[in-house]
């Protein structure tokens, strides 16, 4: 029992605690949720085919050494291995769907620079830096992570300013990498 | 970068013949379609608020029926001591060392309109709100180029997304960048070639040539910002 100036107050604490409450949990949904990973059509599995297999990374990402993007293997390029190969697993079973369908798999890439960077994977490969510089191992997920948050322009520089200081007019130019 | 093929010298540089201008608009066309310039509509334009990188100025003469009509695209000048830089509060727009030239970095202005209100050429455009392209429109858009928000501004940048791909694929074939290989969209489109655009530095260039005709003048040179766009005089005004 108190007095009722005090019960008043109970009252008010409580309210402000649920509400704090409730913030927290949905803070902590939206944080989760922004952190998952985008559910592909398929659960590509690349700690199979690259630890496992040792498949180089330009096998399927070929146009990495080529042009700007490195794309994404299309359906063929799975099938000319997968074609041998009795569907197992679920994703195997997809992947055979899409094949007979003769559609493109609607991956979702999860390495998008923003609309005002400007990258090119080709002039990196020919310069000889490691895929895994930036995209980490891939080798040992099985699930390729979100890599958009981490790839920022501070990162991006700390290669930039060190790695040709002979290049760094160059390198370090806005244009170079902002359109 | 590339190497060492010296590209870190080029010096970019547009002659523009006033004599085989005939006013058609491609280059205006080309350069909205390259550089995702909005198209702000005719009363957005009567406000002043329309959105042009690259715009034809018409000088009216004489009198009717005698009348000659003479043109001039006009567009940044990419100065060597540009008015607009050193009036940015927040480096925005600022020379580039590699490529000499003018660059706005779109994700880093804020819209003071500073840089605008202090360019004699008036070739900056601002992005008074949001424009949209309604489908299909938006499939025009050029991945290569930023589509520009509301409140910031931009400016002919000598199509720098097509230098930077033309220096790329020639460090990647291991040579120099050929003259004549990059374009801007506006001397792309111009069917009477009368924007040329090349590398000052080499001498065999088609722009050192044509810049040393005596018609060869710089616009508003007596300002001190030395202009990187040559214009040579037309001929025919005498009529």
């Amino acid at each position: 029992m108190g007095t009722p100036r005090s019960q008043w107050k109970k009252a008010v604490l409580t309210v402000v605690a649920l509400v704090a409450l409730g913030g927290l949990v949905l803070g902590a949904t939206w944080l989760y949720a922004s952190q998952q990973v985008p559910p592909q059509p398929l659960e590509f599995n690349h700690q199979v085919h690259v630890q496992q297999l040792g498949l180089s990374c330009l096998f399927c990402h070929s146009n990495a050494a080529r042009g700007k993007s490195a794309g994404l293997p299309t359906t063929n390029r799975c099938m000319g291995c997968h074609v041998q190969l009795e569907p197992k697993t679920e994703a195997e079973k997809i992947l055979r769907e899409y094949f007979e369908k003769e559609e493109p798999i609607p991956w979702v890439p999860v390495a998008i620079q923003p609309d005002f960077v400007y990258f090119s994977h080709q002039p990196h490969v020919s310069k000889g830096i490691a895929c895994e510089t930036c995209h980490g191992e891939v080798g040992q997920y099985t699930i390729a992570p979100d890599l958009s948050k981490k790839q920022n322009m501070g990162w991006c520089l700390s290669c930039h300013k060190n790695l040709a200081p002979e290049h760094f007019t160059r390198l370090s130019s806005c244009e170079t990498c902002h359109k | 970068m590339a190497g060492g093929n010296g590209h870190e010298h080029t010096k970019w540089v547009m002659v523009i013949d006033l004599d085989k201008c005939n006013g058609c608009n491609a280059c205006v066309t080309a350069c909205a379609m390259e550089n995702n310039v909005a198209f702000t509509g005719e009363e957005e334009n009567a406000y002043g608020r329309g959105m042009h990188w690259l715009r034809v100025i018409r000088y009216w003469e004489g009198e009717w029926p005698n009348v000659r009509v003479r043109y001039m695209p006009m567009m940044c000048q990419q100065c060597s001591n540009a008015p607009c830089e050193p009036v940015c509060p927040v480096f925005a727009t600022l020379h580039s060392e590699a490529e000499e030239l003018n660059i706005q970095v779109y994700n880093r202005c804020i819209g003071t309109r500073y840089c605008a209100n202090n360019c004699p050429y008036i070739a900056r455009t601002f992005n008074w709100f949001d424009y949209e392209w309604p489908e299909p429109l938006n499939f025009h858009l050029n991945p290569d180029v930023t589509v520009r928000r509301r409140g910031i501004m931009e400016k002919c940048t000598f199509c720098i997304q097509r230098i930077n791909q033309g220096e790329e694929q020639a460090a990647a074939e291991g040579r120099e960048v050929r003259d004549g290989e990059i374009q801007p969209a506006c001397a792309q489109a111009c069917p009477t070639e009368a924007i040329v655009f090349g590398n000052w530095q080499d001498p065999n260039s088609k722009v050192r040539q044509l810049a040393q005709s005596q018609r060869g003048f710089k616009y508003l040179h007596e300002l001190g910002t030395e202009p990187k766009v040559i214009y040579l005089a037309s001929e025919k005004h005498d009529f």
